[in-house]
Order: structure tokens, then C-alpha cells, then sequence
């Protein structure tokens, strides 16, 4: 599997780390135990398109946004991760 | 209080042997580690990156990369090294971190990298084969210019490779930054890989 790193260009597996799922957001601080129970514990198990963080540390060190599918590891999109960065420099 | 004396060594000083390596007759490769440089990297502070372009470009008369590119000024070598940063490469103290501080106040972290990392030069008519072993990023002429630069990982290890200027004869020359404490470790993988060329290996003060 290679993933197309926005500032890099396409590179091996090897150089990226996978953090998980990317959709859960940190509830606010008067978040209720149970919202917080489910940012903390619980993912969805997705069969398809899923969108997931992956940390490109053998490289440009960027966080990254990745959507691929579970079913087949096809990459539909990758994006620099909020704060990764301004400027995307490989399309 | 114990009286200190500290002398800067390279970290290959035991690794590195001045003499033949590999098969004999004419090398393939030739290994050389530059030593003494100025090293500082340059991380544009959030939202700063085009304050930072602007600095950059004031101090040295030419734009900082913001592609994986390599650029030359007159005194110093300006690297990508990751979205709104690059390394300031330079000898002789002539762009040392106490120096560029100023430069860089409003807008970048500045971070001396001078002893942290271990500066490889590989050339010869068996380079591109040698690195090939270690890299998977396609060092065809065409696909690798001068000037070219990658930010990767040769056996586990982060590594800052970019091509230099050609040497005399138009052979190519790729240069790696690699952390001091694996540098000894990616020494002995690269003297490996091309032992098969036989290697001509030497240390350099002068940047390729």
C-alpha cells in the first residue's frame, strides 16, 4: 500500500504510522460522562470508506487526513490534517 | 567543580576507516562525511509561514523552498525539511543560529541542529545503485534533479536527502542528513550495499 502525502508525493507504507479513526471530536468540557465515554471508548467498526489520521514520521513528519476504504485499501483522498501545515504542495 | 574539557567529534570518527572498502580495484562509490557544519532548522511559528517566506527572503536575497527543493544562496544551502520549514546549511559560522535569531524572531522557532545530525555525501557511477538499496525514491536523473530534495527513511531511520550540484565530470552527488546516534548504524548498512562497487571512503570539511 502507498499513500500520496500532499507535501511529499507518493511513498511506501513504512514511512507512515496510522493513528485510527478521525471523525470523533473532543466533546466540550461540560460534555455529559456519556459523550465523553463515547469520544474516549467507542469507534465504529466501518466496512467501506472511512476517514482516519496518519502520521507521515519517516517523512515530512505531517499529520494527515486519509480516506480509504476498508474493504479494498483504496485511497480516495489525502489531506494535511488541520494544522499540518498551510501549504499543499504536491496535488 | 570538576574542570570540563569538551572537543566536538564526529560521531563517525570510529566508524569511518580513510581506506578501501568492498571489492578492489576502481570504486563505484564514494562515501564521504562533511564534517563541521552549521545546521539550524527553521519552523515557521503558526500562522507565520509567509512572515517567515518574507525573512527568508530578506536575509537571503533568494526565496526559501517551499516545494521538497534545495536552494543556494551566496554562503549557504536553504533545504526543505517538511510543510513551513527548512534547514540553513551553511560552514564557517557565516549563518549560525545565534545570527539568524534575529532574522526569525517574529516569525520562526529556530532549532541547532549543527551536532544533532551527521552529514553523508555519496557519489560516483554506482551512487544511484548503492541508494537504491536503502530508498525507495526514484533517483532517475529526470525524476531527481540537482536541486532535488526528499524528506524519507533509509533502513527505519528519518532521513534528509537531496542532490547537489554534479561533481566535476557531471557525476551526481546526493547528500544525506541523518540523526548523529543512527549515523553509525546507516555508516555500516551503506558500506554493505556497496561493497559489491567497492567504495572510496574519506571525510571533507568542504559542503559539496
Amino acid at each position: 500500500m502507498r499513500i500520496t502525502c500532499p507535501f511529499c508525493g507518493e511513498r511506501e507504507l513504512g514511512e507512515f504510522t496510522y493513528l485510527g479513526d478521525a471523525k470523533p471530536v473532543r466533546p466540550a468540557p461540560g460534555a455529559s460522562q456519556d459523550e465523553v465515554y463515547d469520544y474516549v471508548y467507542l469507534r465504529d467498526n466501518v466496512a467501506g470508506a472511512m476517514e482516519e489520521n496518519w502520521y507521515h514520521g519517516g517523512g515530512c513528519r505531517a499529520w494527515l487526513r486519509v480516506t480509504r476504504n476498508t474493504l479494498t485499501h483504496e485511497i480516495s483522498s489525502v489531506e494535511p490534517a488541520a494544522g499540518a501545515g498551510a501549504r499543499q504542495v504536491v496535488k | 567543580m570538576a574542570e570540563f574539557s569538551w572537543e566536538a567529534r564526529s560521531p563517525l570518527e570510529r566508524a569511518l576507516v580513510s581506506e578501501p572498502y568492498g571489492v578492489q580495484g576502481e570504486a563505484g562509490v564514494a562515501l564521504t562525511e562533511i564534517r563541521n557544519f552549521d545546521l539550524v532548522q527553521v519552523m515557521a511559528r503558526r500562522g507565520k509561514a509567509s512572515e517567515m517566506a518574507t525573512a527568508a527572503k530578506g536575509h537571503f536575497g533568494v526565496a526559501a523552498p517551499e516545494t521538497p527543493k534545495a536552494v543556494r544562496t551566496a554562503d549557504a544551502t536553504l533545504i526543505w525539511s517538511g510543510p513551513d520549514q527548512f534547514f540553513v546549511l551553511s560552514k564557517g559560522g557565516r549563518q549560525s543560529v545565534k545570527s539568524l535569531v534575529p532574522i526569525f524572531a517574529a516569525s520562526a522557532s529556530l532549532s541547532d541542529q549543527s551536532h544533532a545530525r551527521v552529514l553523508i555525501s555519496i557519489s560516483g557511477d554506482k551512487a544511484r545503485a548503492l541508494l537504491a538499496k536503502l530508498s525507495s525514491i526514484d533517483l532517475y536523473p529526470a525524476a531527481f534533479p540537482v536541486g532535488a530534495v526528499a524528506a524519507t527513511s533509509m533502513d527505519h531511520t528519518s532521513v534528509t536527502l537531496w542532490r547537489g550540484n554534479d561533481a566535476p565530470g557531471g557525476r551526481a552527488v546526493f547528500n544525506v542528513l541523518v540523526f548523529a546516534t543512527f549515523a553509525e548504524s546507516l555508516w555500516q548498512t551503506m558500506l554493505d550495499s556497496g561493497a559489491e562497487y567497492g567504495i572510496e571512503i574519506g571525510h571533507s570539511e568542504e559542503l559539496a
